[in-house]
C-alpha cells in the first residue's frame, strides 16, 4: 500500500515537471507558431547550469535562482540571433533550425561538461525523507512538488490575471487581432520564448537532483514536453497539468512492476489516449 | 533518356572509384530512404518528423529474420517492405487527424515510442549497442559479401526505386497528394478522402522507408540504435530540404550531399553532430530552397550578367 | 420535383444558431438564389448542404435520400459541387491540373491510381477541358493559377466546380471581388449554364439575382423569411426592412 502511494506521489512530482515543459513549449509553440524542438536542450542546460553554479558558490538555492535566468537569457539570445528571422519561412525550415539548434547545444554540453552523466546531490536540508504517516517520503521530492505546484500556479496568475498574460493568451488564437491592438507583437514573441526557455531551464534545475546529469536527458524530456502539447492542447494550462500529471502517474506506477517499459509507457500512454480521444484530452485540432 | 537521369547513372558508376563501396552502398540506401520520405514532406506537405520509425523497425524485424531465421535476401527485402508500409500504417492512422504543429510532434512522440521500445528491447535488439550479426545472404547464387557486387544491387534497386517514385509522383494519387499539399479544403471538397489519402502517402512512403531499412541493415552487418531515433528522422529531412523538397531529385542529390559530408566529417571530429546542426543551422539562414534552386538562381544570376 | 431540399435545418456554434430552421426546397433545373445580409447564414448553409459539417438538427435530403451527416467528399461523389467566396483553388497547378484534379475525383474508375499516367484518363482529361472551356480559360490551360488575375481565379474557382460534373452546383458569391466588366462576364456565364445543371447561388448584388434567378429565398439572422419569384421578393415589405436593418421601409 505506502509503495503503491509513494510510487503515485514520485508520479506526482515527475508529473508537475512534465507539466511545467509542456507548458512553457506549448506557451513557446502556440504563440510563436514554430515547433520548438530546442526545448529539450535548454531544459538539459537548465540542469547542467543549477549544478555547476550550485558547486561554484556552494549554495544551491541561489542557483536555482540564476541557472534558469541563465537559460532564459539563452533563450532571449537564440530568438533574437535566429528565429525571428524565421517566422514567414516554412514549418520544415523552423523545425530544421531548431533540430539544429537542438544537436549544437548537446553536442556543445558534452563538449563542456564531458559525456559521462553525474548524479548530483539536493542541498542538506531537503536529503533524506520525511514521514508522512503512510509511507517514508524523499524530503526533495516534496520540494519538487511544492515548488512545480506554485510555479504552475504562478504561470496560469500570469496568463488569467494580468494584462500581459491575456495578450499572451490572444497571441495563441488570434495574431492578427493582437497586431491590430497596436501591441508590438515582435516584443510579444521575444517575451514568449524568454519565457518558455525559463520554464524549461526551471525544470531541468529541479530535475537536476532527482536523475542526475547525462547528456540525453534533453531528448528524452523533449519527446516527453511534445506528448504533453500533443495530449493537452497548445497554450492550454489545464491540459498541460492533466498530461503530464496522466503520464508522470502511469509512467510511475508501471516503473515499479516494470522497470524496463517505464519510458515506453508515456508515449503507449498517448497513442492510446489518442487512439480513444483523436482530439486530445481537452478537445483541439 | 532525359538528363538528370543520366546523371545518376554516370554517378552510379563513378561512385565506388571515389568513396568506399560502403558509403556509396550508403548514398543510394538513404536516396530510398529520401524518396519515401519526400512523398509526405515535398508531394503531400506533410512534416513527418518520424520517419525513422519505418526504417529502423524494418531494419531490426527484416535483420533479426536473417540472423535468427536464416531467411534468404528476397524474403528479408519483402518483409522490410512489409514491416515499413505496416509502422507507417500505424503511425500514420494516429497523425493524420492533425495538422500544423500537433502533427510535427505527434510523429515525434511516437518516434520515441519506437525508439525506446527498440532501446529496452534488448533481448532482440541488444538495446544501446545494436543487433549485431545481421548476414548478407545470398540471392539466387550471388554471393553478396563482395562490397562491389552489393553496391551493384544497392544501385539497381535504388533505380528500381527511382523509376518506381516517378511512376507514382506521376500518377493520378501524385496529383492527389500535391492536390493536398495545395489546398487541404478544396481536395476534400472536390471529393478526395484527404485523411484517407495522406495514410496512403504515409504507406507508400514507409514501404521505401522499410526497403531502405533492409539494406542498410545488410550493408554494416549491424542494426545501430541510432536507425531508429529521432536523429535520424531529421538527417533525411534535412537531406530532402537541402536537396529541395519540390522535386523528386532532390532527396536523391540531399542525400548524395548529406552522406558524403556526413560520413567524412565523422573519421575528422566524433563530436561532428556540432558541426552537422551548425550546417542546418546556415542552410536555413541562407540556403532556403534548397541546392536544386540555388543551382537555378546561380545560372539565372550568371545568365543575366553575360547579357550585361 | 425537389431535387434538393432541406428540412428545419439547424446549425448552432455554442450560443450562436447560424442556421435556424432552415427548410428549403430546390427544384431540379431550376436557379435558386439565397439572398440576405451578411452573417445572414448563407455561406453556413452552404457548408451544410456539402457536408464540411454536419448540422445541429433537422435534414437534408438529395434527390429524395437523406444525405445528412454525409462528409464533404463524399457529397462530391453525390453529385453536388460548390465554389467559394474566397477564392479556393490549387496554386501551384497549372489550369489543367486544377481542373483535372477535380474532375478525377467524381470519375468513373480509380484503378491504376498508382501507376498509370495522368494523361491516360481520356474521358477525365476531357471533362476537364471541357471545363475550362465552360468558362473562358482554355486558352491558358498551362498557366499556374497563382499567376492568374483576380477575376480569371473567380473563373477558374467555377471551372473546377464544373469539372466535377455535378447535377447541382451551388456558387457562392462568384461575382465576389469583380469590376463591373468581368461582373458582366461572370453573369453571361451563370445565364450560360442555367438549365444545365440545378443551381443554388449566393450573391450580394441585387441586379444579378434579379436578372438570373427563377426562385429566390431570403434570409435573415439564420431563418429564412422570404421566398418567391425575384417579383414577389421586390415587394416584399419583410425582405425590404431586412435590408433597410429595421427602419420602417
Amino acid at each position: 500500500m505506502s509503495f503503491v502511494a509513494a510510487q503515485i506521489l514520485n508520479g506526482i512530482a515527475t508529473g508537475m515537471l512534465y507539466a511545467l515543459m509542456g507548458l512553457g513549449l506549448s506557451l513557446v509553440t502556440g504563440i510563436l507558431n514554430i515547433p520548438n524542438f530546442a526545448h529539450g536542450a535548454l531544459f538539459a542546460i537548465g540542469a547542467y547550469l543549477l549544478a555547476t553554479v550550485a558547486v561554484a558558490i556552494g549554495n544551491f538555492w541561489i542557483a536555482l535562482l540564476i541557472a534558469p535566468v541563465g537559460v532564459a537569457l539563452l533563450g532571449l539570445a537564440i530568438e533574437y540571433a535566429g528565429i525571428r528571422r524565421l517566422y514567414a519561412a516554412g514549418h520544415d525550415y523552423q523545425l530544421l533550425f531548431t533540430f539544429g539548434l537542438a544537436l549544437i547545444l548537446s553536442e556543445s554540453i558534452i563538449l563542456i561538461w564531458g559525456p559521462i552523466g553525474s548524479s548530483y546531490l539536493p542541498p542538506a536540508i531537503l536529503r533524506g525523507g520525511a514521514d508522512l504517516g503512510f509511507t517514508m517520503y524523499p524530503k526533495y521530492r516534496l520540494f519538487v512538488m511544492m515548488a512545480a505546484g506554485v510555479l504552475v500556479f504562478a504561470t496560469w496568475l500570469f496568463l488569467e490575471k494580468t494584462r500581459y498574460g491575456a495578450i499572451m493568451r490572444a497571441g495563441i488564437e488570434n495574431k492578427e487581432m493582437v497586431s491590430l491592438l497596436g501591441i508590438d507583437i515582435q516584443k510579444l514573441f521575444t517575451v514568449a520564448f524568454g519565457l518558455g526557455a525559463w520554464l524549461a531551464g526551471i525544470a531541468g534545475a529541479l530535475t537536476a537532483p532527482i536523475r542526475g546529469l547525462n547528456p540525453g536527458m534533453g531528448p528524452d524530456m523533449l519527446g516527453i514536453a511534445f506528448v504533453v502539447v500533443a495530449l493537452g492542447g497548445l497554450g492550454n494550462l489545464l491540459g498541460a497539468i492533466a498530461a503530464g500529471l496522466i503520464i508522470g502517474v502511469a509512467q510511475a506506477l508501471v516503473a515499479a512492476y516494470w522497470t524496463e517499459a517505464s519510458t515506453v509507457v508515456i508515449y503507449a500512454v498517448m497513442a492510446v489516449i489518442l487512439l480513444v480521444r483523436p482530439q486530445g484530452l481537452f478537445g483541439i485540432r | 533518356m532525359k538528363k538528370p537521369f543520366l546523371l545518376i547513372l554516370i554517378s552510379i558508376f563513378l561512385l565506388p572509384l571515389v568513396v568506399r563501396p560502403a558509403i556509396a552502398s550508403e548514398i543510394w540506401i538513404f536516396a530510398i530512404f529520401g524518396l519515401g520520405a519526400n512523398l509526405l514532406l515535398g508531394y503531400t506537405g506533410l512534416l513527418s518528423f518520424g520517419q525513422s520509425t519505418f526504417f529502423g523497425s524494418a531494419a531490426y524485424v527484416a535483420g533479426w529474420m536473417m540472423k535468427v531465421h536464416g531467411i534468404n535476401a528476397f524474403l528479408a527485402l519483402v518483409a522490410g517492405i512489409g514491416v515499413g508500409a505496416l509502422s507507417a500504417a500505424a503511425v500514420g492512422y494516429l497523425c493524420v487527424q492533425r495538422s500544423g504543429l500537433y502533427f510535427i510532434m505527434l510523429t515525434f512522440a511516437l518516434n520515441q515510442l519506437f525508439y525506446f521500445t527498440a532501446y529496452q528491447w534488448t533481448s532482440v535488439t541488444g538495446g544501446e549497442d545494436g543487433m549485431p550479426g545481421v548476414p548478407r545472404p545470398a540471392l539466387a547464387g550471388i554471393d553478396f559479401k563482395d562490397p562491389l557486387i552489393y553496391y551493384a544491387f544497392v544501385s539497381l534497386l535504388f533505380l528500381l526505386a527511382l523509376f518506381l517514385m516517378k511512376r507514382i509522383t506521376e500518377s493520378p494519387l501524385g496529383k492527389i497528394l500535391q492536390a493536398i499539399r495545395e489546398n487541404e479544403v478544396r481536395a476534400e471538397a472536390v471529393g478526395y478522402n484527404v485523411p484517407r489519402f495522406k495514410l496512403l502517402a504515409f504507406v507508400v512512403g514507409g514501404a521505401f522507408s522499410g526497403l531502405a531499412g533492409v539494406l542498410y541493415a545488410m550493408l554494416f552487418g549491424i542494426v545501430p540504435l541510432e536507425a531508429i531515433s529521432f536523429v535520424f528522422s531529421g538527417n533525411v529531412v534535412f537531406a530532402t530540404l537541402i536537396g529541395g523538397s519540390g522535386s523528386l531529385y532532390g532527396p536523391v542529390i540531399g542525400s548524395f550531399v548529406f552522406i558524403w559530408l556526413s560520413e567524412s566529417m565523422s573519421t575528422v571530429w566524433a563530436r561532428w553532430p556540432l558541426l552537422l546542426g551548425v550546417a542546418f543551422v546556415l542552410v536555413v539562414m541562407f540556403l532556403r530552397g534548397g541546392l536544386v534552386e540555388a543551382w537555378t538562381r546561380f545560372w539565372t544570376w550568371r545568365s543575366s550578367k553575360q547579357r550585361d | 420535383m425537389a431535387l434538393l431540399e432541406t428540412k428545419r435545418l439547424t446549425k448552432s456554434f455554442g450560443a450562436l444558431t447560424a442556421v435556424n430552421g432552415v427548410s428549403l426546397a430546390v427544384e431540379a433545373g431550376s436557379l435558386h438564389s439565397i439572398i440576405g445580409p451578411n452573417g445572414a447564414g448563407k455561406t453556413t448553409l452552404f457548408n451544410l448542404l456539402t457536408g464540411t459539417f454536419p448540422p445541429t438538427s433537422g435534414q437534408i435530403l438529395f434527390d429524395q435520400n437523406d444525405i445528412t451527416g454525409t462528409p464533404a467528399s463524399r457529397v462530391a461523389h453525390l453529385g453536388l459541387a460548390r465554389s467559394y467566396q474566397r477564392t479556393t483553388v490549387f496554386p501551384a497547378f497549372s489550369l489543367f491540373d486544377n481542373v483535372w484534379v477535380a474532375a478525377f475525383a467524381t470519375g468513373k474508375s480509380w484503378k491504376g491510381l498508382l501507376h498509370k499516367k495522368t494523361s491516360d484518363y481520356a474521358e477525365v482529361t476531357g471533362r476537364a477541358r471541357q471545363a475550362l472551356q465552360d468558362v473562358g480559360l482554355e486558352q491558358k490551360s498551362t498557366q499556374l493559377a497563382r499567376q492568374l488575375s483576380h477575376g480569371e481565379q473567380r473563373q477558374l474557382e467555377l471551372a473546377i466546380a464544373l469539372a466535377a460534373a455535378p447535377r447541382v452546383l451551388l456558387l457562392d458569391e462568384p461575382a465576389a471581388g469583380l469590376s463591373p466588366e468581368e461582373t458582366r462576364r461572370m453573369v453571361a456565364l451563370v445565364r450560360a449554364l442555367k438549365g444545365r445543371y440545378t443551381m443554388v447561388l449566393i450573391e450580394h448584388k441585387m441586379d444579378i439575382i434579379m436578372s438570373v434567378s427563377d426562385r429566390i429565398s431570403v434570409m435573415h439572422f439564420g431563418s429564412l423569411i422570404a421566398e418567391g419569384t425575384p417579383a414577389e421578393i421586390q415587394k416584399n415589405a419583410d425582405v425590404r426592412r431586412a435590408y433597410l436593418g429595421g427602419v420602417a421601409a
